[in-house]
């Protein structure tokens, strides 16, 4: 059949194709686009946050020495204190990003994300936990990733019975959240006041507290999770429709949704573990994300870059705002975030994410 | 005469009669045990005879002041949850899962950080903001389908919470000063307040009762629907909103004198409904009995768990009502009131 052939293949609207001998891939043009803007994007505030300090160094200067050139003192302060607050920050601005994203798609509900239906706050009771009462630097990674785990079980466990209605189902989310926020004071309460206060940040949410056994960990695991979560966004991208439809088009329903949740459990916790309970991440990253793709598809790749710069955008005006004083990254998202989920909620009179 | 609603499991003079005995006997139990070396044998023994100075010190100076304030306080947050579910028929209307209680103590931390001294005008200030908090309230559930949904009215109440903890936190980062005095109250605590946190807050909570009283009446035709409400002779919106105000001024008073406590409000109104049915003048003596019994159970509790060490009471209001929310939500259809 002649209309086969390669020669004639012709992009749809709105697409690239590339052709490398007998590969051939489909680009949608608006997706890279966005995907380019928003490197662009971070590479601009990873510049101004290179940059910006208590010690005063121009830009130039601060660049050179994130390469290794320019004064050792210079070197050492852009290398080890802003590089690496820098990458924690673009790892968990992603990691809360996909894991928004796909629980956002899952639940068909734009409010269902992480730190709504209280998987931070588990993750953050179980890393206190961890500070308070074993004090080794792996123990926060692992006990985030219970905590998230069992509020994530808890949260769906429980709403089971509750039908289909998303809100519902976000309610005992925080439900769920507001029993770990109390056993994260209880702990707090009963623990010595160094402890007390070296597990402080972790409530509020802040990348200047992160330890770099953490930081590794959410790197490794969100490298390893990146494919998986390229081709979960394929799969619920069908899963949007009814589920029967899903079925026929040959997916499996069931094994998909836990995969999608276990990722998504995962992906927060070693946020958490990192930075705290940072959730409006969760929330804005993936709406900037569909918002710049022209709400086509499942964007999961796009929320992580949208997420890495909110995070590290939040991060920059926290740190120069009211300098010398250092506002949390929790705090700036909250306030900025907080109008915007009321904007959503108040606003959006649909229950369907389309 | 009010006739017994559907679904009530007890008379209403046998419910008063058991929430009576049980809140005699948690005062009581309240007066006896404690976080310190002062056990029950030796406060009974000071209860009953004079007994040693310290026992009865630390009855007359520690337990007494508290197990009061706990009264009012109590009263105060049971008064206002039942009404709040009423006016706004919702049943998961909560002064803290709606934001009220987050107003008054955003402008008590403003109030501290713009300089004021804890303890001399937080009621006014505390009061004002939870005003601030119910107009919100108002306002969104005015809004086309939020009102009609009790379970977005919660989210609403909780992303404008998050909202002004966020602010908060950051005038305390300001302020170190103000920072060390807010984060012992904003705990939520009955013990170590100020001993005239009790004479300020009792008149507080007798003038938010009194502007409820009238408007009992009328919120039990409102349960029936605004048109029913219209055709009684009453007028919804004055209602609401003066309901709102009784609302706002219990909730300034409690969350002046003992700092933000969550789920009150939820879980008092829920087990009120639960024995003697849905009727506001039916709720409304049982849950004035209820409140203060859940604030002193929730007390004690916090003393017992961690001693010598004690617990923000707010801990364990939270452990007892998240299950009850959850339970709310769960039950098949979310019934309107």
């Amino acid at each position: 059949m002649s209309v086969f052939r390669a020669a004639t293949l012709v992009a749809p609207p709105g697409h690239w194709l590339l052709s490398l001998g007998a590969w051939r891939v489909l680009l949608h043009r608006r997706g890279v686009m966005a995907g380019l803007g928003l490197i662009a994007a971070i590479a601009l505030l990873a510049g101004l946050s290179l940059a910006s300090g208590a010690a005063g160094l121009d830009p130039l200067t601060a660049l050179l020495a994130a390469f290794g050139y320019g004064e050792p003192m210079h070197v050492f302060l852009v290398q080890e204190l802003r590089l690496q607050r820098l990458v924690a920050g673009l790892l968990t601005g992603a990691a809360f990003g996909i894991g928004g994203c796909l629980l956002q798609t899952l639940a068909r509900n734009r409010l269902a994300t992480p730190g709504v239906i209280g998987i931070d706050d588990g993750a953050t009771a179980f890393a206190v936990a961890s500070i308070v009462a074993v004090p080794t630097s792996l123990a926060p990674s692992a006990l985030a990733l219970t905590g998230a785990a069992t509020a994530a079980v808890l949260a769906f466990g429980l709403s089971a019975g509750a039908g289909a209605r998303g809100y519902r189902f976000i309610i005992v989310g925080i439900a769920v959240g507001a029993v770990f926020g109390a056993l994260t004071n209880l702990m707090l309460a009963r623990a010595d006041i160094d402890a007390a206060n070296e597990a402080y940040p972790w409530t509020v949410g802040s990348l200047s507290a992160r330890p770099a056994l953490s930081v590794w960990l959410l790197g490794v695991g969100l490298l390893l999770c990146l494919p998986l979560v390229k081709y979960l966004g394929g799969v619920l991208n069908t899963m949007r429709f009814s589920d029967s439809v899903a079925i026929g088009l040959g997916v499996r329903l069931t094994a998909m949704r836990v995969i999608t949740l276990i990722t998504t459990v995962l992906l927060t916790a070693l946020a958490v573990a990192v930075v705290g309970p940072v959730g409006l991440i969760a929330l804005a990253a993936p709406e900037v994300a569909r918002y710049l793709t022209g709400h086509r598809g499942v964007p999961v790749l796009c929320a992580a870059l949208a997420g890495g710069a909110l995070m590290v955008a939040a991060d920059w005006a926290g740190r120069t705002l009211l300098a010398p004083i250092e506002i949390p990254v929790g705090v700036i998202t909250a306030i900025v975030g907080g109008p915007y989920l009321l904007w959503i909620l108040l606003r959006q009179p649909s229950r369907r994410l389309t | 005469m009010i006739q017994a609603g559907k679904g009530a499991r007890f008379s209403l003079s046998g419910a008063l009669f058991c929430c009576v005995v049980v809140l005699l006997v948690l005062c009581f139990v309240s007066l006896l045990v404690g976080a310190g070396e002062v056990g029950p044998v030796r406060s009974l023994h000071a209860l009953l005879s004079s007994g040693d100075g310290e026992a009865r010190f630390v009855i007359s100076e520690l337990r007494l002041p508290r197990t009061l304030l706990g009264l009012v306080v109590g009263v105060a947050l049971g008064g206002a949850g039942v009404v709040l579910q009423s006016a706004t028929r919702n049943p998961l209307a909560e002064p803290g899962l709606l934001g009220v209680s987050a107003g008054a103590s955003f402008a008590v931390v403003l109030a501290i950080g713009l300089g004021a001294s804890a303890a001399t005008l937080n009621l006014g200030v505390a009061v004002l903001g939870a005003l601030a908090g119910c107009l919100l309230v108002l306002l969104v559930s005015q809004v086309r389908g939020v009102g009609d949904d009790p379970v977005r009215l919660v989210l609403a109440g909780a992303a404008f919470s998050g909202i002004l903890t966020a602010i908060s936190s950051l005038i305390l980062l300001n302020d170190q000063r103000s920072a060390d005095e807010i984060r012992f109250w904003i705990i939520g605590a009955l013990a170590g307040r100020p001993q005239d946190a009790l004479i300020w807050s009792t008149p507080g909570a007798l003038l938010g009762l009194l502007i409820l009283m009238p408007l009992i009446q009328p919120l039990s035709a409102l349960a029936l629907g605004e048109k029913m409400a219209t055709g009684l002779g009453h007028h919804p919106a004055l209602t609401r909103f003066g309901a709102l105000t009784g609302v706002a001024v219990l909730v300034g008073t409690a969350t002046a004198a003992a700092g933000p406590i969550a789920f009150i409000g939820l879980v008092v109104p829920f087990v009120a409904r639960r024995l003697v049915g849905p009727d506001i003048r039916r709720t409304i003596g049982v849950s004035l009995l209820l409140g203060p019994s859940i604030i002193l159970f929730a007390d004690i509790l916090s003393r017992l768990i961690v001693r010598p060490y004690e617990l923000p009471i707010g801990v364990i209001t939270a452990l007892i009502g998240a299950p009850v929310l959850i339970a709310v939500v769960r039950s098949h259809r979310i019934p309107t009131l």
